[in-house]
C-alpha cells in the first residue's frame, strides 16, 4: 500500500445558484522516498489537490465533494479535528509557494520552529532550540546559532523559503507537500532550494508532492508525473516514460511553449486559446477547444483514462498521434 | 530597551508630542503620590473659607464648601488614570475578543457584529446615559460603560485586521503545523494586532476622559463626592461669575490632558504605521 493515496477527488466551488467542479476524479499514489510531481497551467486545479490533502479547504466555499484521501492508511477526510492536528506538521508537511509571507512576522524564526517541533513532540524548550539550530544549519543557513534569533524581515527570500523548509521537516515527516516552492525565488536560489529538497529526501526518506508549472523543474527532480488540466488528470507516466513519449497533445504544448536558450527563434510556440472557465460547460474533451488533433469525436464524448503503456495513462481519444 | 528606542522614534522632532507626554507622565505622577502632593485633603470642608480667590495658601482658590480646588484637582488626576485605563482595559478586552472571534469564525461573526453595528448606531453619549441610568453611579459603572461604548469601534476595526492577518499564508502555514483556534488566534493573530491596539487604546484614554466629563457635568458620572474634574465643573458651575477659577483650572485640565493624549496617540501611530509619517512635521 503506499504512502499517500488519492482517489477519485472531486472538489467543487459552492456558487449562489449550484456547484462548479473544479477537480474532477484525480487519483495518483505516491510511496516513501518518492516524488511526485503535479505540473499544469494556472486554475487547473493543482494547489487545490495539495491544499485538500493538507486539510485547509475547511471554512473556504470550496469543498471536497467525493473520493477519498489515505495516508499511511489512514482515511484524511474522516480524521477528527484533534487527529488531524496530530499529524499536519508532523508526519506530514507543506511548504508554501511565498516565502515572503509564510513566517508569522512578529516572532523570531527560532520560535516559530520550536513551537511546531514543542507542539508535536515532547521536547524541553532548550532540547528543541538545539534541534532548531540543527535544522537550520541542516538547510545551509549560515551561523544558525546566530541566525535562530532573526526576525523573517531579517532574511531574504531564499533563506525565508529555507527556514520553512527546516521547519516543514522539523519532525521528520513522511510525506513533504511543495506547492511552487521556487516560483517566488530567483533561478540560483531555486536550484539551491530544489538540491536541498533532494538531499533531505535520499537522508531521510521523506516522500514529496512538488506542484510546479516548471517542467524543467519537473523533469530534473521528480520519479513521476501528473499533468493536470482544468482540474483532470490528461497524462500520467514515470517522468522517464513521459519525457520519452509525449502521449497527451497539451503535454506536448507546455513542453513546445518552453524558453531554449540555444535555439534561435522569432516566437515561442503557444497553446492557442485560453483554459475554459468553470461556467462554460462541456460534453466533450476539456481541451478540444484548444487542440489541434480534435475532431467531432472529442467535441461530443469526454476521453476515458486508458492505459497506454503499463504506468503511463492518459486521458485522449488519440494519445500519441501526430498531426499527420 | 526596545520601548525606550521605540518612544525615542516616536517623539524624535515632535516638540507638542514631546510636552503632550510628559504632561501625561505629571498627571500619572501626581495620581499616584497624591497623599503626598495634596497640601488638603480634597474632601475637608472650612465653612468660612469658602469660595476664597487663588493665592496661598490655597493655589486655586477654594470652592463653596471651602474645600481646597488644588487638592481635588491632584486627586482628580487619579480618577483621570483610573477612568482612562479602566475603560481602555475594558474596550480592549471585549471589543478585541469579539472583533477577533467574529472575524475568524464567520458564521458566528454575522450575528456578533450585526449586534455591534446596532450599538454604534446610537450615539456614543446617549448610550453611556441610558446604561448608566439602568446601573447606578460609582466608579466601576463609569468605567464599564465607557468602556463599553468604545468596545464597539475596538470590536470593528480588530474584525477588519484580523479577517485580512487570517488570509496571510503564515495562518495556513500555522494550521498545517497542526495548530488549533485558540493557539491561531492567541498566538499568531494577537500579536500582529499589538500596534493597532497600541495607538487605539490612545484614543479610547482620551476619549473616555471626554465621555466621564460629559456624564459628571450632566450628574450621572461619578458619585458627587468623589473629586475629579468633571465633578468640579459640575458642582462649581452655578459660580461661573463670582469664583471663575472654579471652573477655569479643572476645565483647563481636562482640555490639556485630552489634547496630550490625542498628540501622544498621533505620534504613535504615525511611527507604527509608516504611511503617515511626516505627514505633520513637527507637530
Amino acid at each position: 500500500m503506499a504512502l499517500l493515496e488519492v482517489e477519485n477527488l472531486e472538489i467543487a466551488v459552492s456558487t449562489q445558484r449550484n456547484l462548479l467542479p473544479v477537480v474532477q476524479g484525480v487519483s495518483f499514489t505516491v510511496d516513501e522516498n518518492e516524488t511526485l510531481g503535479i505540473v499544469g497551467e494556472s486554475g487547473c486545479g493543482k494547489s487545490l489537490t495539495s491544499l485538500a490533502i493538507m486539510g485547509l479547504l475547511g471554512t473556504s466555499p470550496v469543498r471536497i465533494t467525493g473520493g477519498s484521501i489515505h495516508f499511511d492508511g489512514m482515511n484524511l477526510l474522516a480524521l477528527s479535528e484533534r487527529e488531524r492536528r496530530a499529524i499536519m506538521g508532523n508526519r506530514m508537511a507543506m511548504i508554501f509557494q511565498e516565502p515572503m509571507t509564510s513566517l508569522n512576522p512578529v516572532y523570531r524564526i527560532g520560535d516559530q520552529i520550536v513551537e511546531n517541533l514543542r507542539q508535536h513532540q515532547n521536547l524541553s524548550h532548550a532540547a528543541a532550540r538545539d534541534r532548531s539550530v540543527e535544522l537550520l544549519s541542516l538547510v545551509r543557513i549560515p551561523d544558525p546559532s546566530e541566525r535562530i534569533d532573526s526576525f523573517p524581515h531579517q532574511m531574504s527570500g531564499g533563506q525565508r523559503q529555507r527556514v520553512m523548509i527546516a521547519m516543514a521537516l522539523s519532525c521528520d515527516p513522511k510525506l513533504l507537500i511543495a506547492d511552487e516552492p521556487t516560483t517566488a525565488l530567483d533561478v540560483t536560489v531555486q536550484k539551491e532550494v530544489l538540491d536541498l529538497m533532494a538531499d533531505l529526501q535520499s537522508r531521510m526518506g521523506t516522500a514529496i508532492v512538488l506542484i510546479s508549472h516548471d517542467l524543467g523543474v519537473i523533469a530534473e527532480t521528480c520519479d513521476k508525473v501528473a499533468v493536470m488540466y482544468r482540474g483532470k488528470i490528461a497524462e500520467a507516466a514515470s517522468t522517464a516514460d513521459l519525457f520519452a513519449e509525449l502521449l497527451h497533445p497539451y503535454t506536448r504544448g507546455l513542453l513546445n511553449s518552453i524558453p531554449v536558450v540555444d535555439r534561435d527563434v522569432e516566437w515561442l510556440e503557444a497553446i492557442p486559446g485560453r483554459v475554459p472557465t468553470l461556467e462554460e460547460t462541456l460534453t466533450g474533451c476539456a481541451f478540444q477547444p484548444r487542440c489541434e488533433l480534435a475532431t467531432e469525436l472529442c467535441a461530443c464524448e469526454a476521453p476515458q483514462t486508458t492505459q497506454f503503456k503499463p504506468g503511463h495513462s492518459v486521458q485522449c481519444h488519440f494519445a500519441g498521434q501526430d498531426r499527420s | 530597551m526596545n520601548t525606550l528606542i521605540f518612544l525615542r522614534d516616536a517623539f524624535a522632532g515632535r516638540k507638542l508630542a514631546t510636552a503632550g507626554f510628559l504632561w501625561l507622565c505629571l498627571i500619572v505622577l501626581a495620581a499616584i503620590i497624591a497623599p503626598l502632593v495634596a497640601p488638603f485633603d480634597p474632601l475637608e470642608i472650612d465653612p468660612v473659607g469658602r469660595l476664597t480667590e487663588p493665592g496661598w495658601p490655597n493655589l486655586f482658590g477654594t470652592d463653596h464648601f471651602g474645600r481646597d480646588t488644588f487638592s481635588r484637582a491632584i486627586y482628580g488626576a487619579r480618577m483621570t488614570v483610573i477612568i482612562g485605563v479602566g475603560s481602555v482595559l475594558v474596550a480592549l478586552f471585549c471589543g478585541g475578543l469579539i472583533g477577533m472571534i467574529s472575524a475568524y469564525f464567520t458564521r458566528l461573526g454575522h450575528f456578533l457584529m450585526r449586534a455591534v453595528d446596532v450599538l454604534m448606531a446610537f450615539p456614543a453619549l446617549l448610550m453611556a446615559l441610558v446604561l448608566i441610568t439602568l446601573l447606578e453611579r460609582s466608579v466601576v459603572n463609569t468605567v464599564l460603560v465607557i468602556g463599553i461604548v468604545y468596545a464597539t469601534t475596538t470590536a470593528r476595526i480588530l474584525f477588519g485586521m484580523t479577517l485580512k492577518l487570517k488570509g496571510e499564508t503564515f495562518i495556513d502555514a500555522a494550521v498545517c503545523s497542526g495548530a488549533g483556534n485558540s493557539s491561531i488566534l492567541f498566538r499568531h493573530i494577537l500579536p500582529n494586532l499589538l500596534s493597532p491596539l497600541l495607538v487605539q487604546a490612545s484614543f479610547i484614554f482620551a476619549f473616555a476622559q471626554l465621555q466621564a466629563a460629559a456624564l459628571d457635568f450632566l450628574g450621572l458620572g461619578l458619585p458627587p463626592e468623589v473629586p475629579s474634574w468633571g465633578n468640579m465643573l459640575s458642582e462649581e458651575r452655578i459660580y461661573i461669575t463670582r469664583a471663575p477659577w472654579l471652573l477655569i483650572y479643572p476645565g483647563m485640565l481636562i482640555v490639556v490632558s485630552v489634547f496630550s493624549m490625542n498628540l501622544v496617540g498621533d505620534a504613535l501611530r504615525d511611527s507604527i504605521d509608516p504611511r503617515f509619517k511626516d505627514d505633520i512635521a513637527g507637530v
